[in-house]
């Protein structure tokens, strides 16, 4: 097709050379081809199916559209690496630390528009990028929520990328054997919460979790997995730790304080040790984040971007120097990075090339490590002396490593294990309801499913292109058909669970055939008479 | 004799190490042009181009393609599979752990198969269009055709959760602290966990020697041996084991090697359905995450193993068979 469009274009230039001069309707030329990139059916059905609903109705507008399945990690580096493509489906995962703005809002930063950057779609608005920095500077939460708002009703109107929904985390718990869980946005049941929150009503005192994603290692300078960290952050502790609702609470610090815009003062809890005995202090956290910083490469770049280096105080405080403010190193920095003991870690030179047997196990948190049998099973026991272990109820938990969700389920039937770290297949859920033992949790995710346009590529270079060709995605079927009603129609990057950042008063371009259809024809489009679509 | 012998071992051994440099080379650049960039999942952790490039570094990615070869070569050489990118652990430490998980359930199934296969099929190919020659060939085509995780699924059903007589994953029940690998499998609990998978492995499996004994028997049973056996007057039982078993025996050695070395692979399917720690599993995942040290390292070891029990066969042939010689 595109060949087609190359020669009919040269042919007009030749046309218009030799002196001859069209009228402006027969200037017009198609709207080349769209080849929309999504992942396979076996590893994704509903982004695969959800690609062949946005192709049905794009051929009705006469566009020529093409569905290409890739395998998941070849459109991951098509997509990002190479920008080679049209329009594409893909997700971003809902990790707690992206509950602050900041993530999600940069994707559509224009810096990030290069080879391997975040938007690859390459949006590119000047005023934005500005906003972007004030947000990320702001430490007042009501002025930057209002930036941060702002900032998604600006980009709406352009649509440089549609966030078609967000699917619901479906998990389940044997509510004979364990009660007391909360669930949390993004994370469900595992997150670092559960375990802690867990009552035992049976005579197993140990949670047994099962799931079919393992960490790729438990090196914390090494692993880059979400599992990893999911698994580490119940032995390591954190100076802060997220709610359930998402709200900063000090927790391994006692208080956490502003003293200037680019200096941060903590002041640790008194009387914590870790597992092996040794005392928690303030040289241990600096120690931990200049350690970091030192190394070539580590999960928590990103977030130590900002800062110049960790000082230590005295026995119990540090003080974090920072190049230039930032909103989200007090809650998303401290609540990530754990705290390793200094005795055990200032020797080890390169972090990196540690075999897994070589890795001092040892944290401050309030579980302590037990046990790592790759591909089988994982366990970490309650740390009697930390200082909130009279609040957990359980002595210890496991994780059952299974080979896929199918496993995980008849663990859940036949009482293996208490509950899923991970969402349940669609077919798994009707299944689950019902069994008497089981309860079945549903909760909102701040991931979400996005299709990105290539703004560099006709017809996605034309801004009522896009919103017209928006406005013909029914993604209420898509949540009703592919998601079985459990989950909701994307509006914005910032998804409508995360409320206090969300702005719920974004253009929502509604599914509707005749206004997309009336935007095509204002912006000058027309059709020829086999109603292919023409510019 | 036994120079020839001697000459022919040194000359099948250079082939099997120049079959194995080749499958190496091979596996190098297929595994390099073939899967994506390992770090590009990282990417939807989250990571910059800057810190991918770090981490491309680290793996050495950065180099050119020959300097890599060459490093891979050189190392493989020295018995060293490198370091896995996933799992940043020494790869052979993973691989002879997963391949002992692997071993341990598929020598039994094969042992089963065989044990059971080889004497049936001799014994259906003496009772030859007989109702019972037709209800073995029909039982023995349908598991061979039968899809493992449908039959493994139907058994975790009904023994694991209906009856709820077999666990239904893994191959220990945990917690289970074992000090080493045999402390891990010589238990009760172990053989549980074995049962399930080991049979339905070994009821896929019998087909192959259980017609191929049964077909080369009828072949056999037209030989003048046979009719010397029977003008002997010796009983028909012991014409059928001892006489025309014995020289049916070679192409099922043949297909048990190469099942064997198989094996080594695993049954990806089965260690799915069953959540068993084995290679197979473990080659899936390297491939999925594009670990090209493990995902090589696999592939070379279970190319190994068939290149050396091959090499066992050909020589084993010579003392079953006595005309093979080594010309």
């Amino acid at each position: 097709m595109r060949v087609n469009n190359t020669l009919l274009s040269t042919a007009l230039v030749g046309v218009s050379l030799l002196g001859i001069t069209a009228t402006p309707a027969l200037a017009q030329e198609r709207v080349p081809a769209i080849n929309l990139i999504t992942t396979t059916e076996s590893y994704d059905p509903i982004r695969y199916e959800a690609a062949f609903m946005v192709a049905e109705r794009w051929r009705e507008l006469g566009l020529d559209v093409t569905v290409s399945p890739t395998e998941f990690s070849t459109a991951l580096e098509r997509f990002y690496d190479q920008q080679d493509f049209d329009a594409v489906i893909l997700g971003w995962s809902g990790r707690t630390d992206r509950l602050d703005p900041q993530f999600f809002l940069n994707t559509l930063d224009s810096r990030q528009a290069g080879l391997g950057g975040n938007n690859p779609g390459g949006y590119e608005n000047a005023e934005y990028d500005d906003l972007f920095d004030q947000q990320s500077m702001e430490f007042n939460n009501e002025s930057r929520q209002q930036i941060v708002q702002q900032m998604q009703d600006m980009y709406k109107s352009d649509i440089p990328v549609v966030v078609l929904f967000h699917r619901d985390e479906v998990v389940a718990y044997n509510q004979d054997a364990f009660e007391g869980f909360q669930v949390m946005a993004g994370e469900g049941l595992y997150s670092e919460w559960g375990p802690m929150e867990a009552v035992p009503l049976g005579d197993r005192q140990t949670l047994r979790i099962g799931g079919p994603q393992e960490p790729d290692n438990l090196n914390p300078l090494d692993s880059t997995s979400v599992w990893g960290w999911k698994w580490m952050r119940l032995y390591y502790d954190r100076l802060v730790r997220l709610s359930a609702d998402v709200e900063p609470l000090p927790w391994a610090a006692e208080s956490v304080t502003a003293l200037d815009e680019t200096t941060i003062e903590v002041v640790l809890r008194d009387g914590m040790t870790f597992h092996d005995g040794e005392p928690v202090t303030a040289a241990d956290v600096a120690f931990t984040f200049n350690y970091y910083l030192g190394q070539s490469y580590n999960y928590f770049n990103s977030y130590l971007a900002v800062l110049d280096n960790a000082e230590q105080v005295d026995d119990r405080t540090v003080r974090f120097h920072l190049s230039q403010p930032s909103a989200s190193f007090g809650s998303i920095t401290l609540s990530q990075l754990p705290i390793l003991p200094k005795h055990l870690w200032e020797g080890i030179e390169d972090a990196g090339a540690l075999a897994p047997s070589d890795i001092p196990m040892v944290g401050s948190g309030p579980f302590k490590f037990e046990r790592f049998d790759r591909g089988e099973y994982m366990s970490i026991s309650k740390f009697d002396q930390h200082w909130y272990a009279d609040n957990i109820a359980v002595d210890g938990v496991e994780f059952i490593i299974y080979a896929d969700m199918e496993g995980v389920y008849t663990g859940l039937q036949t009482g293996e294990i208490d509950m899923t770290a991970w969402r349940m297949e669609p077919g798994q859920i009707g299944l689950a309801e019902q069994q008497s033992h089981l309860n079945v949790v549903s909760v909102p995710d701040f991931g979400y499913f996005h299709m990105t346009y290539n703004l560099r590529r006709a017809p996605f270079d034309d801004r009522a292109a896009r919103r017209a060709l928006t406005r013909a995605i029914d993604r209420n079927r898509m949540v009703d058909v592919l998601l079985e009603g459990r989950g909701e129609v994307g509006s914005s990057v910032i998804a409508p669970v995360n409320a206090f950042w969300h702005e719920s008063f974004v253009e929502r371009f509604d599914f509707d055939m005749e206004a997309a259809r009336e935007e095509l024809r204002a912006a000058g489009y027309s059709w020829n008479s086999d109603g292919h679509l023409m510019r | 004799m036994s120079s020839a012998r001697r000459s022919y071992m040194m000359r099948r051994v250079l082939h099997g190490a120049m079959a194995l440099f080749i499958i190496a080379t091979l596996l190098f650049f297929l595994f390099r042009l073939g899967l994506p960039d390992p770090t590009a999942a990282l990417i939807t952790e989250g990571l910059s181009q800057a810190e991918r490039e770090m981490v491309r570094a680290r793996f050495g990615l950065d180099k050119p393609l020959w300097e890599q070869y060459v490093i891979y070569l050189v190392n493989i050489v020295q018995g060293d599979f490198g370091f896995s990118f996933h799992y940043r652990a020494p790869v052979a430490d993973i691989i002879w752990e997963r391949l002992g998980n692997t071993m341990v359930l598929m020598i039994p199934a094969i042992i089963l198969a065989y044990g059971v296969g080889v004497p049936l099929g001799a014994w259906l190919s003496w009772r030859r269009g007989s109702r019972t020659d037709t209800v073995g060939v029909f039982i023995g085509l349908m598991f061979r055709s039968a899809p493992m995780f449908w039959t493994g699924m139907i058994a975790i059903l009904f023994f694991g959760i209906f009856l709820g007589w077999s666990p239904t994953s893994g191959m220990r029940t945990l917690p289970y602290e074992a000090s080493g690998f045999l402390d891990k499998i010589f238990t009760l609990d172990f053989l549980a966990h074995l049962i399930l998978p080991a049979l339905i492995v070994a009821l896929y499996y019998l087909g192959s020697p259980l017609l191929i004994m049964r077909n080369t028997m009828l072949e056999v049973y037209g030989e003048d041996f046979i009719e010397m056996a029977r003008a002997k007057g010796l009983p028909e039982r012991k014409i059928l084991y001892n006489h025309a078993a014995r020289n049916a025996l070679l192409p099922v050695v043949t297909q048990l090697a190469v099942t064997i070395g198989l094996a080594a692979g695993g049954q990806v399917v089965v260690e799915v359905v069953f959540s068993w720690p084995g290679l197979g599993r473990e080659i899936l995942n390297a491939v999925r995450t594009s670990d090209f040290p493990l995902a090589q390292a696999s592939f070379l070891v279970m190319a190994a193993f068939v290149i050396t029990l091959n090499l066992l066969v050909d020589l084993l042939y010579t003392m079953l068979d006595p005309r093979v010689s080594f010309k």
